[in-house]
Order: C-alpha cells, then structure tokens, then sequence
C-alpha cells in the first residue's frame, strides 16, 4: 500500500482517513462510505493543495478583494467570472501534477480496464456539510476520458466556483458582514457510472418532516436531471421501519439525460410514452434504496440526501450529505 | 382570489404574499439583486441555483419542474423558505402575471396552491 502524505497531490480510498480539508465535503463522504463497505463507484480525488497553489498563482484573492472595493460590484460579476475562467483554463498544471494524475489513472484502468469513463466532480470544504450544503452551487463534468478531458473539467471544476452566481452569493455575503470560511475546492476523479435510472433518496420525508418515512425521486438515465429540476420524477414515500410503499406518483419525466455519444459530457433526449408514464424503479429496487437508507443513516449517524443510480442492477451511491436545516422544515 | 397554479410544496408551509418575479438568467438575479426583499420569484428550468445569492431576501420560490430532490427545493429548505416545485399554471399567457401580487396557500398534505390577488 501506497504511504500517503500531505504532499501527494492525490488522495486514494482506503488510503487516507476522511479529511475535509484536502478531500472537501463529497470526497470525505466518499471515502467514509468506502471505510464502511458502501458500494460506490471506485475513485481518487485531486486533494485541495492543487487548488490552493493554482489559486494562488493566479492571485485571484487579490482580484477578488479588487472586485469587491468597487462600487458597484455586483455590475462586473459576468465579466469578471469570464476573466477568471479563461486564467484558470490556461492555468498550466505542475510537472508533477500531471504525473501523478497519469499514474493514478493508470492505476485506475488496469483495475477496471481502458474502457471506461469518468466524472469529474467538484468538492468544496463548504459543500455537503450539516448547516449549509451549498448544493449545486459548484458543478461536475461526465463522462470524461482522455487525460486532456480530465484535465481541462477539473480546470471547469474550479472555475465554477468563481460562477457569476457564486461571485454574487460572496458579495451578498460580504455585505451582511458574513465571511465564509476560506474556500477550499478538491475535485473527486470518479469511474462514471452510465445509469439506466438514478435519483435522490431522503432518509426523512422532508415534504413534512416526518422521520418515521423515506423520499425518492427517480428518472431515467443519469441523476442529473432530478437535482437541477430539469424534469418532474417520480415521486415515491416509504415506510421506514417496514418495508412499504405509503405513496407512489409518476411524474412527468419528459426528458433524461445520457452519454453523448459523439464525445465527452452528455446530451439531453427525450422519453418515450412507454417510459415516461411508468415508475422508474420496482419493488426489488425500492427494497435496495430502503435498505441503503436504512445503512447509511446508520454510517453517519444523522438523515442523509443520497444521490444514487442503478446500472445493469446493482445500485452505487454517488453522495451522501446530511440534511440541511431539518428544524426548519415543519 | 382565484388559483392560477399548484404544485408540491417542498419546504415550509408558511402562507405568503409578494411580489411575483421571472428570473430566467443570471443577468436577472443581478437586476435583483438590491431589491429582492418580499418578492417571489419564478423560474422554469435548470438556472435554479442562480437564485443562490438573493434567495435569504426572497418570500418564495416557484419552480414549474422539479421535485423535492431539487437544489432549489434543497437549498429553500435550508433558509426556511416556501418553495412550490413542478408548479402547473392554469392560465395561457403566463406573463400577464409577471409583477403581481400573489400569495402561496396549502391544502391537503402538501399541495401548494397559489393564487392571483387581483387588482
């Protein structure tokens, strides 16, 4: 086994113990779920010392400080975001870096083979914790597969941060004398898992608070879909201390997202009425999702959002996250 | 007060009243963005974690897709804020109700039911 120390700048599962500071929220979920036998797809993750030193480089602190002593700040956050993405996309990676990223995938596909792909998902220090989950608020790329892919998403990965929304939020944030705790971005490197349905599992029904019941929502194709509101899923509430169905309702499901099959990332088609006026998932499913949620309560302790996918039957969790703010739902 | 749309109502159940505002691009949330306070805003599509900055100002989110499982629906309920997802509007021409004064009301478990205060 490979001894790990702070100046890798990767970090494997199994090898490192769960760190919020180099692995950021997701990744230290990840590698908690892995230590505690949860299937997830196998990945390593870009630790956050790539960042900081990419950051600060670019000196984008200092821009950042820049930006906000202006006197209308909120005016020049579209061009001021295109400034930084274009920094941080020719931003050029250290030697070694790159080395170790070579290695690693490397060692990826001599366990899974050269076949497959890989999302590149990003994992703030902020991101997926108790109080604040930031969710959706940094993105992740899918279905990555060349080095220079992988590369140029993590780049995307880190970027997005600096969105102009993520921009306006530090601002507002700022303004109501709110200063976020320095912002650390890891990126996970994950095996991409081309789902034939996927969604979200909350361990409480958060429609009414109520701890004795789950909630899923599911599509076709890949999770996307669900967490962006780009459809309307399927809605299904569980009993949680015995397996049962309290409520199932078919959503409207007008579109899934896939692989592109043309190149990197994803396309968006449409579903077909065979598809769209059913369920997703079947009992057997829904017993898999219940045990999960049953499990993974018990991992962390707390109610978790777990976003999860079924390929060719077997069901991987993608994240899990406690959920936000549960005294306010009521 | 007639219902214009309903939807599933994904975090608090608060009854609110405010102004109703289309935010379809970021350019819109920085429109917004020093006069957010009482409004409730509208959107339709994937842009949702746009709304991120101004969403501790707003009164409500209304979304014409999605689900509980949504960020908007996640991180409304984290600010304790009414969020109505995969809302259906019963009127044609959906501009018309574009600064209008509406309120959010709930009936059932947890249908949300919004309606037009006329003028």
């Amino acid at each position: 086994m490979r001894k790990l120390t702070h100046n890798s700048y990767f970090s494997f599962l199994g090898e490192y113990p769960p760190n919020i500071k180099l692995l950021g929220g997701k990744g230290m979920n990840l590698f908690k779920l892995y230590d505690n036998g949860i299937r997830i797809p196998p990945c390593f993750i870009l630790n956050s010392r790539a960042y900081i030193e990419a950051i600060d480089r670019l000196h984008i602190s200092e821009k950042l400080e820049s930006l906000f002593s202006r006197s209308s700040p909120h005016k020049d956050v579209v061009n001021f975001a295109n400034c930084i993405k274009t920094e941080i996309n020719n931003y050029k990676f250290p030697k070694e870096c790159v080395t170790e990223l070579k290695q690693a995938l490397i060692r990826v596909q001599e366990n899974l083979g050269s076949k497959i792909f890989f999302a590149v998902r990003s994992s703030a220090n902020i991101e997926d914790q108790v109080q604040f989950s930031f969710a959706g608020q940094a993105e992740s790329f899918l279905f990555n597969k060349t080095l220079a892919e992988i590369v140029e998403s993590i780049k995307n990965c880190w970027a997005s941060l600096f969105s102009p929304q993520n921009l306006l939020s530090l601002l507002k944030n700022k303004q109501r004398g709110i200063e976020l705790p320095t912002i650390n971005m890891s990126v996970i490197i994950q095996e991409m898992i081309d789902s034939e349905m996927a969604g979200v599992l909350f361990t409480i029904n958060v429609l009414n608070n109520n701890a004795n019941q789950m909630l899923i929502n599911s599509n076709w194709g890949l999770c996307e879909t669900i967490t962006n509101s780009s459809v309307i899923p399927d809605l299904i509430i569980l009993d949680k201390n015995e397996f049962k169905v309290i409520e199932s309702k078919v959503g409207d499901k007008e579109i899934r997202r896939v692989k592109n099959p043309n190149g990197p990332f994803t396309i968006t088609v449409k579903n077909k009425p065979e598809i769209k006026n059913r369920l997703c998932l079947q009992l057997e499913q829904l017993l898999k999702l219940h045990h999960l949620g049953l499990n993974l309560e018990n991992v962390f302790n707390y109610p978790q959002d777990i976003e999860w996918a079924f390929k060719d039957d077997i069901l991987y969790t993608l994240q899990s996250r406690p959920i936000t703010n549960l005294s306010l739902n009521k | 007060m007639k219902v214009i749309g309903e939807g599933l109502s994904c975090s608090s159940k608060k009854e609110i009243l405010g102004e109703l505002v289309y935010v379809k691009t970021v350019e819109d949330v920085i429109e917004l963005f020093d006069c957010a306070h009482g409004k409730i805003c509208l959107v339709d599509d994937a842009g949702i974690t746009t709304l991120g900055p101004i969403l501790s100002e707003l009164t409500g989110t209304i979304c014409t897709t999605g689900g509980a499982g949504s960020h908007l629906a996640i991180i409304s309920r984290e600010f304790g804020l009414p969020c109505i997802m995969g809302t259906k509007f019963h009127v044609e021409d959906m501009s018309i109700l574009i600064g209008k004064q509406v309120q959010i009301k709930y009936d059932g478990d947890n249908n949300g039911l919004i309606y037009l205060i006329e003028d």
